[in-house]
């Protein structure tokens, strides 16, 4: 055996998995096309956002990496929808990208027990019992381990397309890999193709600023991660400018040069993210469509136009880009272009995210449909958990709805699979007020460190934080103020904690982050309160396990549609079951039905 | 919850236990075919039937001897009402032979079904969802005519599709607050709640759910007790309304002595109807306890007709919402004008008399029109008020400027309890709401 654990890929998912992997302890090697492209920022240089920065936030949590890489490479900060309530509220930064990708390596270089090679996989070695045992590589490598994270993002098989133009690429001028979804097409797996895009990139001494607005991030950077309370970053502003009825007309003119309205790209691109062509067809009376124009790092005149991403010719990207105001005489750096890549539907995953097929096999990021450095992170970690879980003969972590949005995305995955890139979203998380980004390291901490990859150091920094919020709430409760405790008054929707400052000036005593999530669980507290009602109804369907050999044919009663998708999910739990498109809730009555006449297996 | 198993041969009587020209007796189950075949004079074609076809012949008892000439209806697996093999045999309706078939099919070793079985195989076949199960379940026990009416619009969907359009509006808005929290403030256009959609909405659903009222009315009937002084004719009208001498009706007061119960029909309302004795002091002490009675049953009437003697007035109480005072008499004495009067000797004024009573029992909301969706069951009135309690605190917190994520939660509840009432409202839902609907997306 060579490696205990092998990651192929160097990606977002990659990154967390090899580390994980490495830091509970299993000699793990990462093996990657490209060793100068790890951690890269292939889209937007931007990390967080809504749901976004939680996922974030959750990954640094219970030990992973990606909170540290964007706390020491951002250039903005910003927390969105201050207004609209602290459940979505969430953190978002501008990266400089080139930081982003150099530290990720770094990390990587300097991790104990991880080994780094650069090579491409094209098949893997599979046991008589259907057991992972190995890869191969490109360059005729056969490489033994015990267990394998399969992160392959955009480039097995991966396609992009420019107008007429189109190459065997991930991304831009980078080869595909190919050779790995053929091999695992014909080994059974479910592989599909998915599509997405990303704008063009233009040089920042070319573009007028003045006929743009100009959008600055907070004054006050704060880190995603729980482990430090400051960073002191240098901050770029961001640009807004719009598209016109002008740009919409060369677009239309041009429609039929795209390769998605001309059919050659036959993989679903996702409705949220739309191209500017999708947009302008699909919403054809909106006058104009916002763009953000985003620094891609310090050291570089690279700017990123985002809310414009196209596959359209590149003639044809240089006429509306130059229809825009700010943009009139922008030199395109790198043009826009749409990616079509091989994923394997995750439904053939179990929520450990390890394969049904093939026994030691996990599977993380894009590979399962998703999209966003965010989502890729959280599954590469879980991953890496479950995959160390396994080699110790352990049982698999697996975060419920109610806990993580990383719970949520995993379970949405492998429950209900995917027709376009899932990307995360909060209105996903049917128990968001109790998902907030502040109180993660509350939920998680204790699971990382349970797993062995969480430090005693985030216990204990965990411990001193519960104890100084409670303080606080002391503190508010003892202080009367008119009729009410200040605990009370805090309350009332127009009072904030910001207001006591002056009249309780020991509260000045604790930092910014305590005093702020006090204030949202006080606030919140009735409505959680509300919530759990909801979750007990959810938890009682989660906690009728079931059996992932239950032999359904064997079972009266169950509509043909459902007794073939329950037997292609093999759900864990009858809410699971519930979940999965095509059940019925007649199923779920003969299935609750067979499982209370002692059916049911206990895991 | 009662538990049904699904692997037996259930039998039961599809039409009511009584004599009729026809009854209808319904078998369901797997190998339901084979073993009537054992007992029927073409056991050939009954089995080789094909779906949804008509067998005529004789069911036999063990001796082979004829019981009755009957049709048999058979439906394969998979067609039907309960989806699984089945056979409804149409006979003969008199007492004596439904009674003696179902104690062949009993000796048979089928199982008579539990109320509501067959409707529960329905429905775990996926034949029906929910809310027609519960409309079966009242079609097969609705007392009268307009109360069948009702059920057969529920099985349409009418129902259904009043429901499903409330969810759509509230997905509606639901994505047009959800869309605000999935993207940041600086994507999208400005936001402004769709305040009056909301409010129209909770009224819908309040409607809705002030129907069930009405709903119950129909199911379950209302009870309507004649009050008066005694000697003031109830008697009379309980039997012209009747049209049968039922109660003893003499001219000596204080002869109803306790009181007399009838089931009739009102409008289409089923109706229990009671003649009470008198009100009046009475030393007597069997008629003193029918005094009693009466006063109690008044106490639980859904309506109190109040009968007062043209001809001697005396006592005449207030009309109130459960009260109405009626002039009887009118014959002899002309009653005071604008007020309620017959004549149970005549039957002069019974029939306004009759509307008024329907018209006070739907307490003036119902239509008179059969195409009116109303709700019947207690767990489909509990979720209509539900998701408008929900609604309105979601108004509330709107009106009080909280935070949007909030106001989601109260929107998500209300949301949730319309799914239940015909199917769950899931995450990919709203979604493809927002997508559909808003052009977000940098």
């Amino acid at each position: 055996m060579d490696y205990d654990a092998i990651v192929v890929g160097g990606g977002h998912a990659g990154i967390e998995a090899s580390l994980a992997l490495s830091r509970i302890g299993f000699s793990t090697l990462l093996i990657t096309q490209n060793l100068d492209t790890i951690g890269k920022l292939s889209c937007n240089p931007a990390i967080g956002g809504l749901s976004k920065g939680n996922l974030v936030r959750e990954v640094d949590a219970l030990g992973g990496e990606m909170a540290h890489l964007i706390d020491h490479s951002m250039i903005q900060y910003r927390i969105l929808n201050r207004r609209r309530g602290p459940a979505v509220q969430a953190p978002r930064a501008q990266a400089d990208k080139f930081t982003y990708a150099r530290l990720a390596k770094e990390t990587l270089e300097a991790q104990h027990n991880l080994a780094l090679f650069m090579d491409t996989v094209v098949d893997i070695l599979i046991d008589d019992h259907n057991r992972l045992v190995g890869v191969v590589t490109e360059r005729r490598h056969t490489i033994t381990c015990k267990v394998m994270v399969l992160t392959t993002g955009t480039f097995m098989e991966g396609r992009i397309f420019i107008g007429e133009y189109d190459a065997s690429n991930g991304r831009l001028d980078e080869p595909a890999a190919i050779g790995l979804g053929s091999a695992l097409r014909k080994k059974g797996f479910p592989v599909g193709r998915l599509k997405t895009g990303t704008p063009a990139r233009v040089r920042r001494s070319s573009l007028d600023f003045d006929q743009m607005e100009i959008q600055d991030g907070e004054e006050t950077m704060m880190p995603f991660s729980f482990d430090y309370d400051s960073i002191q970053r240098p901050a770029l502003p961001c640009y807004i400018t719009w598209t016109n009825e002008n740009t919409h007309q060369i677009i239309r003119q041009n429609i039929h040069r795209s390769p998605l309205y001309g059919g050659k790209i036959v993989g679903k691109g996702p409705r949220y993210c739309p191209s500017i062509e999708d947009k302008v067809v699909r919403f054809p009376d909106r006058e104009r469509h916002q763009i953000f124009v985003e620094p891609e790092g310090v050291g570089t005149e690279e700017m990123y136009l985002n809310g414009i991403s196209s596959s359209l010719p590149e003639e044809v990207q240089h006429a509306f880009i130059h229809s825009i105001a700010g943009l009139e005489h922008a030199q395109i750096m790198r043009p826009a272009y749409a990616v079509e890549y091989d994923f394997i539907d995750p439904q053939a995953l179990f929520p450990s995210l390890e394969s049904k097929l093939v026994e030691n096999l996990f599977i993380a990021g894009q590979t399962n449909g998703t999209s966003g450095y965010e989502e890729a992170a959280c599954q590469g970690l879980m991953a890496g958990i479950n995959a160390s879980q396994k080699l110790k003969g352990e049982k698999p972590l697996v975060l419920s709805r109610n806990e993580a949005y990383t719970g949520v995305l995993i379970d949405d995955l492998v429950t209900m699979g995917t027709q376009e890139p899932y990307r995360m979203f909060t209105s996903r998380a049917e128990y968001r007020l109790n998902l907030r980004h502040d109180s993660c390291d509350q939920r998680l901490t204790a699971k990382g460190f349970s797993v062995g990859l969480q430090k005693q150091e985030a216990l204990d920094r965990l411990k001193d934080k519960l104890a100084k919020m409670d303080a606080v709430k002391d503190l508010l409760r003892a202080r009367r103020l008119e009729e009410k405790s200040a605990l009370q008054a805090l309350r009332m929707p127009e009072v904030t904690i910001a207001d006591f400052l002056e009249r309780m000036p020991e509260l000045k005593a604790y930092e910014e982050p305590i005093l702020y999530q006090v204030e949202l669980d006080v606030k919140y507290e009735g409505y959680i309160n509300r919530q759990e009602r909801q979750i007990s109804r959810f938890e009682k369907l989660e906690s009728l396990l079931i059996d992932e050999n239950l032999d359904y044919d064997a079972i009266e009663g169950l509509s043909a549609e459902g007794k073939e998708k329950l037997k292609k999910v093999r759900p864990l739990s009858v809410g699971q079951a519930t979940r999965i498109n095509g059940v019925r809730n007649s199923d779920i009555a003969v299935l609750i039905v067979h499982l209370d006449r002692g059916g049911r297996h206990g895991r | 919850m009662k538990r049904y198993v699904t692997d037996d041969i259930i039998y039961a009587l599809a039409t009511a236990w009584a004599q009729s020209a026809l009854a209808v007796i319904r078998v369901s189950g797997e190998g339901c075919r084979k073993l009537l075949s054992t007992r029927f004079s073409r056991p050939k074609a009954l089995l080789e039937a094909p779906n949804a076809t008509l067998v005529h012949g004789y069911l036999c008892d063990e001796g082979g001897k004829a019981i009755d000439e009957v049709v048999a209806a058979v439906y394969t697996e998979g067609h039907g009402y309960t989806k699984e093999e089945s056979v409804e045999f149409t006979c003969h309706g008199s007492l004596a032979v439904i009674k003696e078939l179902l104690a062949l099919f009993n000796r048979l070793g089928m199982r008579s079904a539990e109320g509501g079985e067959f409707t529960f195989r329905a429905f775990l076949h996926g034949r029906l969802d929910l809310t027609q199960a519960e409309a079966v379940q009242e079609l097969v026990s609705s007392q009268s005519q307009r109360s069948r009416s009702l059920a057969l619009g529920r099985l349409e969907g009418s129902l259904r599709s009043l429901i499903s359009d409330m969810k759509e509006q509230l997905l509606g808005i639901v994505a047009s607050v959800e869309v605000q929290l999935d993207y940041a403030e600086d994507e999208l256009d400005e936001f402004v709640f769709p305040r009056s959609k909301l409010v129209d909405l909770i009224k819908q659903i309040k409607d809705l759910s002030d129907t069930y009222q009405i709903g119950r009315l129909y199911r379950s009937g209302a009870r309507i007790v004649l009050a008066g002084s005694t000697n003031a004719g109830k008697s009379s009208l309980f039997n012209l309304l009747l049209k049968q001498e039922r109660s003893i009706v003499s001219p000596v007061r204080g002869t109803t002595r306790d009181y007399i119960e009838a089931d009739l029909d009102i409008h289409g309302i089923p109706v229990r109807l009671y003649d009470t004795a008198g009100l009046r002091e009475s030393n007597d002490a069997i008629e003193s306890e029918g005094i009693r009675r009466t006063e109690r049953l008044i106490g639980q009437a859904d309506l109190v007709v109040y009968l007062v003697d043209s001809t001697e007035l005396g006592h005449v109480p207030e009309e109130d919402e459960r009260t109405l005072v009626v002039y009887n008499k009118s014959d002899l004495v002309k009653p005071p004008k604008g007020r309620m009067a017959i004549s149970a000797q005549t039957g002069e004024g019974v029939g306004a008399l009759l509307t008024e009573i329907a018209k006070r029992l739907a307490k003036g909301s119902v239509s008179t029109g059969d195409e009116q969706v109303v709700i019947e069951s207690e767990r489909q009135h509990a979720l209509l008020e539900n998701a408008a309690q929900a609604l309105q605190r979601s108004l509330v917190l709107v009106d009080q400027d909280i935070p949007l994520d909030i106001t989601a939660v109260e929107l998500g509840e209300a949301l949730q309890n319309l799914g239940e009432l015909t199917g769950e409202v899931t995450p990919a839902d709203i979604l493809q709401k927002i997508f559909s609907g808003f052009c977000v997306g940098k």
